[in-house]
C-alpha cells in the first residue's frame, strides 16, 4: 500500500466511524463502533511504529492549502508512539463509557472527532499545521461552534489564546528559515523566547487539569487525557526534538527545572488540602505533568528517556483518572497510588531513571525536591484511598492492572514506545538501556522493577493486614462487599496532616545529610 | 455641468439664523483652506488666481456637503468635490482627452447614485453576470502571470493578478452584498483599482463614495477625508519637493487607509469603498521604499490601536444604541497591519486580501441561529475557527507582521488574542447591513469564507503571480 495511504489509515478509521455514528444516533452499538475504530487506529499506528527503523522518519506531503504549512504527515518514533498510546487510551475510555448504564447522552461522534484532532496535532508535519490542528482540537472537545456559547467558555478561550504562543513560534521559524516544517528547521532556530512561547499552550493544558473536574461531571471525562495531557506532552517533546534535545542554555534548563518542581509542589500542596476526590486526582496529575516538564530539561539521553516515559505513561494514567467510580473501588485506589508516584507505579520508573541520570552528572541533590513532591503526593493520596474488595472486573480495574503490569515489566513499553520516541527527541546510544523481564539496566544503574513491584505489593498487603486490628475492616458493607478502612475523615473539617508526616520530614533531612556526606 | 443637472423642486427649505451662520462659517473656512492649499501647491506655471479655481470649487463643494441647505445642494457639493478632485489631478498630472473626459464625468456619479437604480427584471441576470466575471477574473489571476496595461484610446488600465483578484472581490461584493439597484457601482471600484491615470483613479473613488453614501450616510465625512488624503498623494510628487513629498505621501496613504477603515464600518462603504481603497493603497505601497514603509507601519500600528480602542469605547458608554461590533474593529485593525506588513513571502498581501473578502462579502448580515446544517455552516464561516476565512487571515497577519517587525508581530498577536475573546463582548451582534432583502446569493459569503479558509494558498498563488 502506498505510504500516503498508510499514513491516512488512522484518520480514515476515526472519521469513518464518526460518520457512521452520526448517521445512526442513539444506537446502543455506537459505542462499540467508536471503541473498535479507535482501537483499530491505535493498532495501525503501532504497526507503523514497529515497522519504522531506529531514528527513521517519513514525511508524507499531500497538498499546499495553507501558505508555508503543507498538508503533510510526519511519521517518526515520537508521533507514532504518542498516537498509539493516545488512541489506546481513547479506545479504553470509550469502552469504559460504553459500560456505563443509564446515561443517554451520545458522545461518540464528538469523541471520535476529538481523537482525530489529537492525531492531527501529533501527525502534523510543521508547527503552523500543529497550531491549526490545536484549534481544531479545541473546537472538537468544546463543541462550541458558536463562539459566544457558554459551554466551557473560559477554558476554551484561555486555551485558544495560549495557543497563539505556538503560532508566534511558528512565525519566528518562518521568519528565520522560511519554513516551520520539522524537517527543514535547524536545531538552533528556536531561542529562549520561542521556547517559552511554546510552553504557554503546554502549561495552560496542564493547568486545565486542576479545575475542570471539580464541577458536575460525566461518568467518563474524555478531555484530560486526550485533549490536554497528550497534546501538551507531545508539544513539549516535539519542540525539544526540534531543538536537538536540549534547551538553549544551562540557566534556562535550571530555571525550567525549578519552575516544574515548584509547580509540582504547589499542585501537591493544593491536593493535600483538597477534599473532593476527583479534584485530588486532577491536582496530582498536574503535579506529575509539572515533574515531567522538569525532567524534560536535561541534556542527557537517559533523562530524555525518563521524561519520555513520564509523558507517554501519563496519558493512560490521566485516562484512568478520568473514569469516575464509586468511592473505595479498587481502580480508584490504584489510580490514586499511581498518581502518588509510589514505588511500583509507572511514574516511579521514570523518576528512578531520572535519578540515575542526574546522579551520573553529580546532580542527585536535584532529586530531593522531586522526592518531596512524591512524599507529599503519597500523603495526599493516602488521605483519600479507600479500598473495597472488587465485586466484578470492569474496564477501569483491568486498565489499572495493566498499568501496574507495565510498571513491573517495563519491557512492555520501553522498547516499543519509549525508546523510539526518545530517540526522535535526541540521539539515544544503542545499548544505553537494556530491559529484561526483571527490570531495567543502564550504564548508571539498574531498576529491579519486578522485585520492587512484588515487594511493594507484599508491603501493601501486610499494611492492610496490620491495620486490621487497629482500624477494623468492615466485615461486610451495606452493599455486600468487603471493605478496607478508609483514611478519609468522616466529615470534612480543617485540613490536617497525619501524625507520621513529621517522620517524612526527618527522613528527607536524613536523605540530604546522606547525599551530602557521600558526594565526592 | 453636473450641478446644473440636479433638478430643484420649488423653493428651497427655509433657513434659520443659526443654520445660515453655520453655512457661512463653513464656506469661509473651506475656501480659506482651499486658498492656502492652492498657494502651497501651485499647479504648473499658472497664476495663483487661476490655480486656485479648482481648489476653491472643491472647497465650496465641501462646504455645501458639510452644511447643506437641502438634499440637492448636498449632491451638488459632492459633484463639485469629485469634479475638483479630477480637475486638480488633471492639471497636476497630465492625461489624454478621453481620460480627462471620463474623470470629469465622474462628477455625475452622485446624481446617478441618487436617481439611477437598475430595473428589477435585470437584477438576476446582472448578478449572475457579475459572478461569472468574478470567476473569470479569479481564474485568469490564478492560471497565468498577467501584467499588462490595457490602453483603450488614451485610457490606461493596469491589469495584473492582484488587480484581477481585487476586481473579482469587487464584482462578488457588487453582486452579493450591495444594496439592490446599485450593483453597477462595483464598476467604479474596478475603475479606481485599474486606472493608470491618477485623475481617473481618485475621481472614480470619490464617485464611488458619493454613490455608496446615497442610502446610508454613516461615516461619509470620514470617508471623504480619507479620499482627500489619498488623492493628495498624487498631487504631491509634481508639485512639492521630492524629500518632503515622499514622506507626506506615505503618511497620507496610511492615514487615508486608517480613516477609511474607521469610516467604512457599515453598508456600501464597507462593501465596495473599503476594498477599493485598500487595494489602491496596496498597489501604491509596492513602490514605497523601506524608510517609507517603516513610517507607514508606525501609523498603521497606532491606527490599529485607535480602531480597536474606539470600538471598545462604545461599550463603555451609557448609550447602548451606538455600540459597535468589537470584532469588526479588530478585523479592521488586523487589515491595517496586514497591508503594512509588506513581507518577502507575500503573506501580508494575502492576509489583507482575505480580510477584505471577510469584511466586504462574509460579515455583512446577521448570523442565523445554529439549528440547521446550513446555519451551522454560516456560523462556521463567520467564526474564528479553522476553515473560516477569518482564522486564515488573522493567522497569516500575525506571521506577516512578525516578518515585518517584532513589535508589529506582537501587536498582531495581541489583536488575534482579542479577536478570540471578542465574542464575549459582541455575542451575536452584527454590523449594520446594506439594505437588501434575503437573496438567492446568500450562499456566496459562507462558500467564499470556507473556500478561502481551507485553501488560502490558492489566493497566495494569484498574488505571487502579480510580482
Amino acid at each position: 500500500m502506498p505510504l500516503a495511504l498508510q499514513a491516512l489509515l488512522p484518520f480514515s478509521a476515526l472519521l469513518g466511524a464518526a460518520a457512521i455514528v452520526r448517521r445512526r444516533p442513539r444506537r446502543r452499538g455506537n459505542g462499540w463502533i467508536a471503541a473498535g475504530a479507535t482501537g483499530l487506529a491505535a493498532v495501525i499506528a503501532l504497526v507503523e511504529l514497529l515497522r519504522l527503523s531506529p531514528g527513521e522518519h517519513v514525511d508524507v506531503p499531500y497538498l499546499t492549502t495553507f501558505p508555508y504549512a503543507d498538508l503533510a504527515i510526519r511519521l517518526d518514533g515520537l508521533s507514532l508512539a504518542f498516537a498509539t498510546i493516545t488512541l489506546i487510551t481513547s479506545a479504553l475510555l470509550m469502552l469504559a463509557r460504553q459500560r456505563v448504564r443509564g446515561d443517554r447522552r451520545d458522545p461518540w461522534a464528538a469523541w471520535l472527532l476529538t481523537s482525530a484532532a489529537t492525531c492531527a496535532v501529533i501527525f502534523a508535519d510543521d508547527l503552523l499545521l500543529v497550531y491549526i490542528a490545536l484549534q481544531l482540537l479545541t473546537l472538537a472537545w468544546s463543541g462550541a461552534l458558536d463562539e459566544a456559547s457558554p459551554r466551557r467558555r473560559g477554558l476554551r478561550l484561555v486555551v485558544q489564546v495560549a495557543d497563539i504562543g505556538l503560532l508566534l513560534a511558528a512565525a519566528s521559524a518562518i521568519q528565520s528559515v522560511g519554513t516551520s516544517a520539522f524537517s527543514g528547521v535547524p536545531s538552533d532556530t528556536f531561542g529562549l523566547a520561542p521556547f517559552v512561547l511554546v510552553l504557554l499552550p503546554v502549561m495552560v493544558r496542564i493547568g486545565a487539569l486542576t479545575h475542570i473536574w471539580g464541577g458536575p461531571k460525566a461518568a467518563v471525562s474524555f478531555e484530560p487525557a486526550i485533549a490536554w495531557i497528550a497534546p501538551a506532552g507531545y508539544l513539549l517533546l516535539r519542540l525539544l526534538a526540534l531543538m536537538g534535545g536540549r534547551l538553549p542554555d544551562r540557566p534556562t534548563a535550571v530555571s525550567l527545572f525549578a519552575v516544574g518542581v515548584l509547580g509540582a509542589l504547589v499542585f501537591v500542596g493544593m491536593a493535600l488540602f483538597e477534599q473532593a476526590g476527583p479534584r485530588v486526582a486532577g491536582l496530582l496529575l498536574a503535579a506529575q505533568a509539572s515533574l515531567a516538564i522538569a525532567l524534560s530539561t536535561g541534556d542527557q539521553p537517559l533523562l530524555t528517556v525518563a521524561s519520555t516515559w513520564f509523558w507517554l505513561l501519563l496519558v493512560p494514567l490521566a485516562g484512568l483518572a478520568g473514569i469516575h467510580r464509586r468511592d473505595g473501588s479498587p481502580p480508584e485506589a490504584l489510580t490514586l497510588l499511581g498518581l502518588a508516584m509510589v514505588p511500583g507505579s509507572v511514574a516511579f520508573v521514570g523518576l528512578w531513571l531520572a535519578g540515575l541520570a542526574l546522579n551520573a552528572r553529580g546532580l542527585l541533590l536535584a532529586m530531593i525536591p522531586v522526592g518531596l513532591v512524591v512524599v507529599l503526593a503519597v500523603i495526599a493520596a493516602l488521605r483519600h484511598v479507600t479500598v473495597r474488595r472488587p465485586s466484578q472486573l470492569d474496564v477501569a480495574t483491568a486498565w489499572a492492572g495493566v498499568l501496574l503490569l507495565v510498571a513491573a515489566f517495563p519491557i512492555i513499553a520501553i522498547g516499543t514506545l519509549v525508546v523510539p520516541a526518545a530517540a526522535t527527541v535526541r540521539l539515544v546510544p544503542r545499548g544505553m538501556i537494556s530491559v529484561s523481564l526483571f527490570g531495567l539496566a543502564t550504564d548508571f544503574g539498574a531498576w529491579p522493577a519486578l522485585a520492587v513491584s512484588v515487594v511493594v505489593g507484599i508491603m501493601v498487603g501486610l499494611a492492610g493486614w496490620r491495620l486490621h486490628g487497629r482500624l477494623p475492616l468492615r466485615a461486610r458493607g451495606a452493599d455486600g462487599g468487603l471493605r478496607f478502612p478508609s483514611l478519609v475523615p468522616v466529615r470534612p473539617g480543617r485540613p490536617t496532616l497525619p501524625a507520621w508526616s513529621q517522620f517524612v520530614l526527618w527522613g528527607a533531612f536524613a536523605a540530604v545529610v546522606g547525599a551530602v556526606a557521600v558526594r565526592p | 455641468m453636473a450641478t446644473l443637472l440636479l433638478p430643484r423642486h420649488g423653493a428651497r427649505a427655509r433657513s434659520s439664523f443659526e443654520g445660515l451662520t453655520r453655512r457661512v462659517i463653513t464656506i469661509v473656512g473651506a475656501l480659506l483652506v482651499g486658498v492656502i492649499l492652492a498657494s502651497r501647491l501651485p499647479l504648473g506655471e499658472n497664476p495663483v488666481l487661476l490655480s486656485a479655481v479648482p481648489w476653491a470649487l472643491g472647497a465650496l463643494g465641501a462646504a455645501w456637503f458639510i452644511s447643506p441647505i437641502d438634499q440637492p445642494e448636498r449632491l451638488q457639493g459632492q459633484a463639485l468635490m469629485v469634479a475638483a478632485t479630477a480637475a486638480i489631478l488633471l492639471v497636476a498630472v497630465s492625461a489624454g482627452p478621453l481620460t480627462a473626459a471620463l474623470a470629469g464625468a465622474m462628477a455625475l456619479t452622485p446624481i446617478a447614485g441618487e436617481h439611477w437604480r437598475l430595473p428589477g427584471r435585470f437584477r438576476p441576470a446582472l448578478s449572475a453576470l457579475l459572478l461569472l466575471l468574478a470567476a473569470a477574473a479569479a481564474l485568469l489571476a490564478a492560471v497565468a502571470p498577467v501584467s499588462v496595461v490595457l490602453v483603450l484610446f488614451d485610457i490606461g488600465l493596469n491589469v495584473n493578478s492582484l488587480v484581477l483578484l481585487g476586481a473579482a472581490i469587487l464584482l462578488v461584493a457588487g453582486a452579493a452584498a450591495t444594496p439592490i439597484g446599485i450593483e453597477w457601482a462595483a464598476a467604479l471600484g474596478i475603475l479606481a483599482v485599474t486606472a493608470v491615470a491618477p485623475a481617473l483613479r481618485w475621481a472614480a473613488l470619490a464617485g464611488l463614495i458619493a454613490v455608496a453614501t446615497t442610502l446610508d450616510r454613516r461615516g461619509e465625512r470620514a470617508a471623504w477625508l480619507a479620499a482627500g488624503a489619498l488623492a493628495i498623494t498624487s498631487v504631491l510628487p509634481p508639485l512639492a519637493a521630492p524629500s518632503w513629498s515622499a514622506r507626506v505621501q506615505v503618511v497620507a496613504l496610511a492615514a487615508g487607509l486608517a480613516l477609511m477603515l474607521f469610516a467604512a464600518r457599515a453598508a456600501t462603504l464597507r462593501v465596495l469603498v473599503l476594498p477599493t481603497t485598500a487595494l489602491v493603497v496596496m498597489v501604491a505601497l509596492a513602490s514605497v521604499n523601506v524608510a517609507g514603509l517603516v513610517r507607514f507601519q508606525w501609523i498603521a500600528a497606532v491606527g490599529a490601536l485607535l480602531l480597536v480602542a474606539r470600538a471598545a469605547l462604545t461599550w463603555l458608554l451609557p448609550d447602548t444604541s451606538g455600540r459597535e461590533v468589537v470584532r469588526d474593529g479588530l478585523v479592521a485593525a488586523l487589515l491595517l497591519l496586514a497591508v503594512s506588513a509588506r513581507d518577502a513571502l507575500g503573506l501580508g498581501a494575502l492576509a489583507a486580501v482575505l480580510l477584505l473578502i471577510d469584511v466586504a462579502v462574509v460579515r455583512i448580515d446577521d448570523v442565523p441561529s445554529a439549528s440547521s446544517r446550513w446555519s451551522r455552516l454560516v456560523v462556521l464561516a463567520r467564526s474564528n475557527w479553522p476553515a473560516s476565512i477569518t482564522f486564515a487571515a488573522a493567522t497569516l497577519t500575525v506571521i506577516a507582521a512578525l516578518q515585518a517587525g517584532l513589535a508589529l508581530g506582537l501587536l498582531a498577536a495581541a489583536l488575534l488574542a482579542a479577536l478570540q475573546l471578542a465574542p464575549l463582548v459582541d455575542r451575536h451582534a452584527a454590523p449594520p447591513a446594506p439594505l437588501r432583502p434575503r437573496s438567492a446569493l446568500r450562499w456566496v459569503g459562507p462558500a467564499l469564507s470556507v473556500g478561502c479558509g481551507i485553501a488560502p494558498a490558492l489566493v497566495l498563488r494569484m498574488i505571487q503571480l502579480a510580482r
